[in-house]
């Protein structure tokens, strides 16, 4: 009997199960979807030249778990939100609360259970998709990725369903151990919003200080290793909480005094906000965090996505070199449009490889010189064969010859010299097309056609700027991968707990609404005071995360050639239309939620 | 005989959509409110005063009939007009005290201005008039929460006065009170009733509230049976008589 009526309940409110469910089902599969990479041992040792990048992922699955942790919670709050009035009422009308706290425990256990497990599916069909996704627009070179991985499954179920357990038994305390009438009435009381003013100014200089610890940790790693990491994620969180409980009261009684706080249902909204408060901070420094590692994940992938054609560029002036190209080939580099190109005649020898000098002036050779390692400065300088024979750029000639003499010298000869020696006259034909990028696929299919003489070059002896292309394309490609997936992890993982925390207290806020539609509140005032809430929540967090990043990308100044700082605007853009897209998304749930 | 400031027209409600399961809940309702005037709708539990009440408090759109406040129509009313007759015109108080938690007392009884975009320099005086007549001037700064029933109720009086509307509508306003405080309150309508010259319709069941009328519409089974009119009775006298009548009209 009392299944039943649970059961219509349950019937009454698919609508916020769905909300509830595919929330659930989200944060299992993004957990999924990090396990999948974090527990796959081959896969991180094959794709990252970087050694901590097994300890990262450490930290990371650390955090995540604290995060679950957290998401559960506010999941189970909202859940719990849902059915109090149900069971407040099962027990008026005279349930047995053993019985109900069995139903309770059930409903919990059946309703996390199942999403999890639908959760792992889709975050294998994620991890697939987003996988072949990234590898084939980004043209990246992986190595025992998979996107089944059974640890990460069971990590998976095992976190989920210990979490479920307890969620079910909090549940079963709460609903049992509160008096029906409690349970019936329960609305949040108000926090009074109160100035305090000697302990929120010791939070802000509590705050600032360990804010600052954890950017001078993260600028310092090269002195503090692993530790400034741990030391960072701590502080970082407790400061940015701490700031956000002294500003976030003061920031609203503030704009409240304003005269535009007054205006229109502006106050209200105030109101609603400082009311959360307690509710909202913590929430919002981990949403600060997540934002942070998110948008610093996607940035830190798309730098090292920018960097390989940088590479590439400062290495050589020529794509590649081809030696006695038959018609095909000769067709293929026609094909590529060079814009640069060059046919010099050489003989060779085990000792080295001779060229006419004379060749080398009239067409001289273009070098690329490093002006700077460090920000990947070069700029290119046409060099005779006087000038080239002493430069040390040399074996960017070198490069270009056949797989078997990359380390065979060249040596520049007179007309009468050369023509002295009795080894077969050979050519070698080099040339630059205008973009690399744009004319990789080109290359790839000259350099398939070379492969069929020079068997070498499958062994990555390419030479020229493809072939570093293709070199450093294959150092990167794991760090590009982990950065951009894991960025699009922690992003889905930070919007679905900031959609659920504003959406568990939507049910709240439905009789507020049907009461200012009483008082007179147009439908478009209330609408607004909603989207104007939302954006608070949404901004906040958001702007604390940026400053994070910028802080957070020193770290990378180790491991990137490049400023990480360079080409920042695109993933930064990429990140906000995501970011506005879960906006929308909730306020357009919370609308029907809260103005049905 | 002076223009009305209600009227209400063979008024019907049918609850359901056809086809389903329907129950006609009012059944052709007809009456006219003066200005200043102060009428009481009783009726047993379920003859649909509620019902009637939100039809003409514009919360509710009749099956068939009009309703006018201020000879204007007023159940075909839509979006942004029906905020703001609603703003302007009419003010409500329920039973389950219709107060913000989230506010203080001021910004309660406030809101139904800041909606106007009243400038704030007005606003103050106009919430601590209201508040000074009806006694909660010590009381602004408080949450709900931190108030008492009969507090609730008469910042909810001040909420629904602020703007002058026309009419106010009760349903049950004294429902969750104790009797001290449903009298003080009782009181208090009367003394807004004679001093704002502001028209109340109190729905209720409960013949001691009734009694505080000058007139009573009886309500059975979705029509209205029966008129009383206080006159120049004492309001003993008058309670007395509603609770005669209650025994023969219940019958
Ligand atoms: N939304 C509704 N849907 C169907 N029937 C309703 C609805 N609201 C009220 N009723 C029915 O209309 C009748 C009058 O209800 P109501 O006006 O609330 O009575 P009162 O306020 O006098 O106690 C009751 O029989 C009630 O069951
Ligand atoms: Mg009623």
């Amino acid at each position: 009997m009392l299944t039943k009526l649970a059961m219509t309940g349950f019937k009454n409110r698919w609508r916020d199960y769905l909300v509830l469910f595919s929330g659930l089902i989200m944060s299992s599969a993004i957990f999924y979807m990090f396990e999948a990479l974090a527990t796959n041992q081959e896969f991180l040792k094959q794709n990252s030249s970087i050694s901590m990048i097994g300890i990262i992922f450490q930290f990371g699955a650390v955090l995540l778990t604290i995060i679950t942790l957290v998401y559960i919670s506010y999941a189970n709050s909202f859940l719990l939100s849902m059915r109090k009035r149900d069971y407040g009422l099962f027990m008026l009308v005279g349930a047995r609360k053993g019985k109900i706290g069995q139903l309770i425990w059930l409903e919990t256990l059946l309703v996390g259970i199942s999403a999890t497990i639908v959760g792992i599916i889709l975050g294998t069909a994620l991890t697939a998709g987003i996988g072949k996704l990234l590898i084939n627009t980004l043209d990246l070179t992986l190595h025992h990725f998979a996107f089944w991985h059974t640890p990460a499954a069971i990590a998976t179920l095992l976190l989920y369903v210990g979490l479920f357990l307890l969620a079910g038994l909090f549940n079963l305390i709460t609903l049992t151990k509160t008096p029906a009438l409690k349970l019936l009435h329960s609305n949040e009381q108000p926090n009074r919003p109160r100035l305090k003013p000697v302990r929120q100014l010791i939070e802000i200089i509590l705050g600032l200080i360990l804010v600052a610890i954890g950017y001078w940790a993260m600028a310092n790693l090269a002195l503090l290793n692993i530790t400034g990491i741990g030391l960072a994620l701590v502080t970082i969180v407790l400061g940015t909480y701490f700031l956000f409980n002294a500003i976030f009261v003061w920031l609203m009684l503030f704009l409240k005094r304003l005269s535009a706080g007054q205006r229109g249902l502006n106050g209200f909204t105030l109101s609603q906000l400082s009311f959360r408060i307690r509710n909202y901070t913590k929430m919002l420094s981990i949403v600060a965090m997540l934002f942070a590692l998110a948008l610093g994940a996607i940035t830190v992938g798309m730098g090292f996505h920018a960097q390989t054609p940088l590479m590439a560029n400062g290495n050589s002036a020529y794509d590649m070199g081809v030696v006695d190209a038959n018609a095909t080939e000769k067709r293929q580099i026609a094909k590529l449009k060079p814009v640069k190109k060059a046919t010099y005649h050489f003989k060779a020898d085990k000792k080295a490889v001779y060229y006419l000098a004379s060749e080398f002036d009239q067409q001289p050779f273009t070098i690329t010189e490093m002006t700077s390692q460090a920000q990947l400065d070069y700029h290119q300088k046409a060099l005779k064969s006087a000038a080239l024979s002493k430069s040390h750029d040399l074996y960017q000639l070198m490069q270009l010859q056949t797989s078997d003499r990359q380390r065979t010298a060249p040596v520049f000869l007179s007309a009468t010299a050369y023509a002295k020696l009795p080894q077969k006259e050979q050519q070698l034909t080099i040339f630059a097309t205008k973009d690399l990028m744009a004319n990789l696929d080109g290359l790839k299919d000259l350099a398939t056609l070379r492969q069929q003489r020079d068997k070498g070059i499958a062994k990555g002896l390419l030479g020229g700027r493809y072939g570093s292309y293709k070199l450093v394309n294959g150092m990167y490609s794991g760090l590009e991968f982990m950065g951009l997936f894991l960025g699009i992890a922690f992003l889905a993982m930070l919007a679905s707990c900031l959609m659920f925390k504003i959406l568990s207290g939507a049910d709240a806020d439905q009789h507020r609404y049907v009461m200012l539609d009483k008082i007179g509140a147009t439908q478009k005032q209330r609408r607004q005071a909603i989207n104007k809430e939302i954006a608070v929540l949404f901004v906040l967090p958001g702007i604390v995360g940026v400053i994070h990043v910028l802080f957070g990308l020193q770290m990378f100044k180790l491991m990137m050639i490049a400023s990480p700082y360079s080409g920042i605007w695109l993933p930064f853009l990429i990140f906000a239309g995501l970011y506005l897209l879960y906006y929308l998304i909730t306020i357009n749930i919370y609308h029907r939620i809260v103005l049905r | 005989m002076t223009t009305p400031i209600m009227t209400v027209s063979d008024l019907h409600k049918t609850y359901g959509k056809p086809g389903t399961k329907q129950y006609e809940a009012l059944k052709g309702i007809d009456f006219d409110v003066q200005p200043g005037e102060f009428v009481g709708i009783m009726g047993a539990s379920g003859s649909g005063k509620t019902t009637l009440l939100n039809m003409l408090a514009t919360l509710d759109k009749p099956t068939s009939g009009e309703v006018t406040i201020h000879q204007q129509p007023i159940t075909h009313l839509k979006g942004n007009q029906l905020a703001d007759f609603r703003a302007k015109e009419i003010g409500f108080i329920f039973q389950d005290f219709n107060l913000l938690e989230t506010m203080t007392a001021f910004e309660n009884i406030a809101l139904p201005l800041t909606l106007q975009n009243v400038a704030s320099k007005k606003i103050k005086p106009a919430v601590e008039a209201v508040a000074t007549q009806l006694g909660i001037a010590e009381f602004l700064n408080n949450y709900p929460n931190e108030l008492s029933g009969g507090q609730k109720q008469r910042v909810a009086a001040a909420q629904a006065l602020i703007n002058e509307p026309a009419m106010l509508f009760g349903d049950e306003p004294t429902g969750a009170l104790d009797s001290k405080s449903a009298r003080e309150l009782l009181d208090l309508f009367t003394k807004i009733n004679q001093e704002r010259a502001v028209s109340i319709l109190l729905v209720t069941h409960d013949p001691f509230s009734a009694s505080y009328c000058q007139r009573i519409l009886f309500i059975k089974d979705g029509r209205i049976g029966q008129e009383l009119h206080r006159g120049e009775q004492s309001r003993a006298d008058f309670y007395q008589q509603i609770l005669d009548n209650l025994g023969t009209f219940e019958q």
